[in-house]
């Protein structure tokens, strides 16, 4: 469906649009099949395309990951050489940073921010659509080079020297390099897109601090990533510059000092976390209190705090160099600001918790998630504090005890939280309800699964395993409780358990799609605005944009204290059906909504082929930088909407959600 | 499972024979510096673990769904949420004490001995002049894989890297420090006893990364001694005639391009002088002079002690250790054995044979090609069986 004008009853009220649009320049028009996606400009089809991929580039990073784990179940072994394991971690890494954990906080922002604010879309649609071809293109482009000479292979952190040309002749390091540039576009206009439309585009009465916490979480991930985004692309056309055009930047023979490097990449990499993180303490925030009954404990301290996390994370990136040698009073200065930042993390955990705490507890599967989250998160974030003393870091820094404690952060924390929206938001987005028996089965897999594979980790590391090793030999395991031989067993054993898991999900995806049953309107008895319209929301989200009176809104509608004996009672006085219905009973005159467009997906693909073109023919980048111009002009040259008249007259039924059929 | 396993980890630290690495086991004033801040922190995290564990867990039975009334819509009690971030805040500003002091104690450049470490793809090189621990070092030591220090002795490290980014570290004694290209950085490293303490690189630093390990051997001051004496020791040519004295001209052909040994003169007389600049990346390779005195090859990955007598050393008591070390591959030999029992002589075949096998590295011509010929590691230099036996004669007598 395309763009919509609900008119009530004046026929002469129309839109304004170009009457002699050139042939190329309308607006596409599809309302169904595979068109109707690719020029998609709807903030709800580009999130499920978000997650979809990005669910794809998980599984993907997991095959990964399980390579990894056979290679280190047993001493000495040659499952993987060292070339290919030492490619592995850092397509690993890289792919479930950037090409899973991110794109999926995304879809879930592009999904439910508009609708969580009581808006129609996103502020800019096509930029919309244009971030996520762009990161769909990047993620293509880097995992190309698994078949064009090699993927890269200086780890996530590609530090330099090490990803110099000459010490990584590959070409794998500049395809990580200018794919994450093409991704890191995508990110950074996508922030801007949505801090826009947090900041303007909220509906009436909703006030910053009756915004959902999930919406102010991603706001504050946002601009994490606006300022973080920036400092990565400078680091990464350095390098750049000097792989394929000979500058000089990190180069210690002509003056340079290799540690520029690492303080670009962690100044970025730092909030990075955040990055990954915020969003799922966001999910967690709706879904706790959802199947708690009770709003979230200390709203303003749980809001306030993820918004001091925002700021604190940009003065802790050096505790990744501990070791590196930056003299002491930096350490010290590191050492204690990261000390801090536990602070309002901690603060956040106790607000779960005391959510939790004289609630009703409703233990759906998205409910052990979150539940799962706070404690897998709580034992990521203590064992954080015991790298943050810097003295303590340089026996733990690059040994296994970091790697338990970053993957307690991110699957225990992170992966475990988008979880809890899957199953959470699964009937709003496809108006089907996850299998819960399946659910159950998915959760523990991966709760037992995230124990058995990172716990082990934690002794390794303090057994004194460290990273990126592709054999760790027999003499060095010792014997006993902590030998290393049984615990790399138990947690290559863990990882399959968590892929066990991830399958389930997959499978539940499956059966729920060929379901036929309708999830009901309101499954969870949820309490925020993307609940206030049908499953899946009709294309303009709301048929009548709600006034909001109250955090938590949608619940206050349903909800009324009443008085009973030994004081008042909370009693459930209208359905979410009576409340959808009153609120339809006006609908909004005048919905404008964006047009589908040619532009975004073309001007998205012309990045690949000028990155292609600097690695291996320069006049490959012309043609590509010709593309990108031609789509540089349509997009601007298309008229702002479709012309009215290529469209049916809307339906004047009372059903106000029919879909609009395009003339021919 | 996790929070049982930080608590197993404390409370049975020391129990078993654990792993050599393991770093609740400091064996030097500078690692139990940093022991005294970590062991007090898994305890504080394994407490507040629990704590939030517990409330959870409390949560989640007592307030389980049973058909109770909706709760209370409390948004929450402002003096429970300045309790609940004063607490941590306290806890952390307890543990920021004694952390910012160990950092300012650990950086202690103070030390009686002085040893250069330069990191490169993928070995360590230990470069020692002047005094150390007392002991007069009248010529430069250049060694490699084991760096050997007096014990009870505080020793300086200067460490930097002449390619990548390397970092130095030796659980039981020290944490780590990186060996970065164009900086000189410091490490204080001592150990209380003799015996030997196993390291590893651990800032990845390309292909064979996994391969680039490391240990200290601390020796009494009196074996320490015999150490740099034997070191300094005039070079001895073969005895004319045997293996050996073939093996030196084997060597002088393959070898000596990039392996310097100390005083070896070539037929004509002139000393044969390494020039590994010319033929290797990062312009360095290992300094075979007393090959035979090291327990380990190629980044000290590979063991020329036989697994027995690698156990017999590693387990020695401190009093014992010294004069088992000092003997090297002729450990438990005899003073007149012609060949050393402890030899792992398969080892050091299968290195000469061949490498890259071994440990994969950038030797060969067309990996070479993009760096102008220089190599990464040490090539396949083609040797015959009747060159390697020659080869292993000679080096047999590196002593």
């Amino acid at each position: 469906m395309t763009t919509l004008e609900l008119r009530s009853g004046d026929p002469s009220d129309s839109l304004v649009t170009p009457s002699a649009a050139l042939g190329i320049f309308r607006r596409p028009l599809a309302t169904t099949g595979w068109k109707s996606w690719v020029f998609t400009v709807d903030h709800k089809k580009l999130g499920i395309m978000y997650g979809a991929v990005a669910m794809f580039f998980f599984l993907l990073g997991g095959c990964e990951a399980l390579l990894i784990r056979l290679q280190l179940a047993a001493p000495d072994n040659t499952v993987l050489s060292a070339g290919l394991y030492n490619e592995m971690f850092t397509m690993h890494a890289t792919t479930m940073v950037f090409l899973f954990v991110m794109p999926m906080a995304a879809a879930f922002a592009n999904y439910f921010l508009p609708l969580q604010v009581g808006a129609r879309d996103v502020a800019f649609p096509r930029m919309n659509a244009l971030g996520f071809w762009l990161f769909l293109f990047g993620g293509i482009f880097l995992n190309s080079s698994w078949v064009l000479g090699g993927a890269p292979d200086g780890g996530w952190f590609m530090y330099s020297p090490n990803s110099s040309a000459l010490f990584s002749p590959s070409h794998g390091v500049d395809f990580w390099v200018l794919g994450l540039q093409i991704t890191g576009i995508a990110s950074l206009i996508g922030a801007i897109n949505l801090i826009v439309t947090v900041i303007n585009m909220r509906a009436p009465g909703m006030t910053l601090m009756r915004l959902p916490v999930f919406a102010w979480m991603q706001l504050v991930v946002q601009f994490l990533l606006l300022f973080a985004i920036p400092v990565i692309t400078v680091a990464l056309f350095l390098l750049s510059f000097q792989r394929n055009f000979g500058a000089a930047f990190f180069d210690v023979e002509q003056g340079a000092d290799p540690l520029l490097w690492q303080h670009l990449f962690w100044i970025f990499g730092h909030p990075e976390v955040y990055i990954l993180i915020l969003p799922s303490f966001g999910i967690i925030s709706e879904v706790i209190p959802t199947f708690a009954r009770k709003p979230l404990f200390g709203y303003k301290f749980v809001v306030f705090s993820g918004a001091a996390i925002g700021f604190v994370g940009w003065g802790v990136w050096a505790h990744h160099m501990f070791a590196s040698g930056l003299g002491p009073v930096s350490v010290a200065v590191f050492s204690v600001s990261t000390m801090l930042i536990a602070i309002p993390t901690g603060v956040k955990i106790c607000n779960w918790t005391l959510t939790l705490w004289g609630g009703k507890l409703w233990f759906t599967t998205a409910m052990n998630f979150a539940i799962g989250t706070i404690v897998l998160f709580t034992i990521g974030g203590l064992s954080g504090v015991t790298h943050a003393a810097a003295p303590a870091d340089t026996q733990q820094t690059d040994t296994y005890h970091i790697v338990a404690h970053f993957h307690y952060v991110i699957v225990g924390g992170a992966v475990m939280g988008l979880f809890a929206g899957f199953y959470y938001w699964w009937p709003k987005m496809f108006g089907k309800t996850l299998s819960e028996r399946l659910g159950t089965w998915n959760f523990w897999l991966m709760f037992i699964g995230v124990n058995l594979t990172f716990g082990p980790m934690h002794i390794l590391g303090m057994q004194g395993q460290p990273r990126r090793m592709v054999v760790w030999p027999d003499k060095l395991t010792g014997d006993g409780f902590f030998n290393l031989g049984f615990w790399n067993r138990v947690a290559s054993v863990g990882s399959f358990t968590i892929a066990t898991g991830v399958l389930l999900f997959v499978i539940n995806v499956f059966r729920t799609a060929r379901k036929t049953e309708k999830a009901p309107l309101d499954p969870w008895d949820a309490r925020t605005l993307e609940w206030l319209t049908t499953s899946p929301p009709k294309e303009h989200n709301f048929d009548s944009i709600p006034t909001v009176h109250a955090l938590d809104e949608f619940f206050h509608r349903k909800y009324e204290e009443v008085d009973a004996e030994g004081g008042s009672r909370l009693v459930k006085v209208k359905t979410a059906e009576e409340v959808q219905a009153e609120l339809n009973a006006h609908p909004d005159e005048h919905m404008h909504l964006p047009s589908p467009s040619y532009w975004p997906i073309l001007l998205a693909f012309s990045l690949p082929i000028i990155t292609y073109g600097v690695i291996f023919n320069l006049m490959l980048s012309v043609f590509g930088a010709v593309i990108l111009l031609l789509a540089a002009f349509g997009w601007v040259l298309e008229p702002s909407v479709a012309g009215h008249d290529e469209y049916d007259p809307p339906a004047d039924s009372g059903d106000s959600t029919k879909e609009l059929a395009s003339v021919g | 499972m996790a929070v049982a396993a930080f608590a197993a980890a404390v409370l049975f630290a020391g129990c078993a024979q654990d792993a050599p690495q393991d770093t609740f086991q400091p064996k030097g004033p500078n690692a139990r510096t940093i022991d005294d801040v970590q062991r007090p922190l898994f305890y504080v995290a394994g407490i507040v673990g629990l704590i939030v564990f517990a409330v959870i867990g409390y949560s989640i039975i007592r307030f389980k769904d049973r058909g109770q009334d909706m709760p209370e819509q409390t948004h929450g009690k402002t003096w429970l949420e300045v309790t609940l971030t004063v607490i941590p805040a306290v806890i952390l500003a307890g543990v920021a004490i004694p952390t910012v002091a160990a950092v300012f104690d650990l950086d202690d450049k103070s030390n009686e001995c002085v040893i250069n470490v330069t990191g490169q793809q993928w070995w360590w090189e230990y470069d020692y002049s002047g005094t150390c621990g007392g002991v007069e070092i009248t010529q430069p030591i250049v060694t490699s894989g084991e760096l050997v220090i007096p014990a009870d002795t505080p020793v300086l490290l200067r460490i930097t890297s002449r390619d990548v980014i390397h970092s130095y570290w030796i659980p039981a004694l020290n944490g780590k420090r990186d060996a970065v290209p164009g900086r000189l950085q410091t490490l204080r490293m001592e150990a209380d006893e003799p015996g030997i303490y196993t390291g590893q690189c651990t800032e990845f630093c390309g292909l064979s990364h996994a391969r680039m390990r490391q240990a200290a051997v601390a020796l009494s001051t009196a074996d320490f001694q015999t150490w740099v004496t034997n070191q300094l020791a005039a070079y001895v040519a073969p005895e004319a005639g045997t293996l050996a004295a073939t093996g030196e001209g084997t060597f002088v052909n393959q070898c000596s391009r990039c392996h310097q040994v100390n005083g070896l003169v070539a037929a004509d007389g002139t000393p044969v002088l390494a020039e590994p600049d010319l033929y290797v990346v990062a312009g360095a390779a290992p300094n075979l002079t007393n090959l035979m005195t090291r327990t380990a090859i190629a980044g000290w990955t590979f063991d020329l002690l036989t697994d027995a007598c690698r156990e017999q050393l590693w387990n020695a008591s401190p009093e014992e250790f010294g004069s088992l070390y000092l003997q090297g591959v002729w450990m438990n030999s005899g003073p007149d054995a012609t060949k050393p029992v402890c030899f792992a002589e398969a080892t050091l075949r299968d290195w000469l044979r061949d490498p890259a096998a071994m440990k994969p590295n950038y030797a060969s011509p067309d990996q070479v090609a993009s760096t102008g010929g220089l190599t990464r590691g040490m090539p396949n230099l083609n040797l015959t069986e009747d060159q390697i036996d020659q080869l292993i004669a000679f080096l047999l007598e590196r002593k």
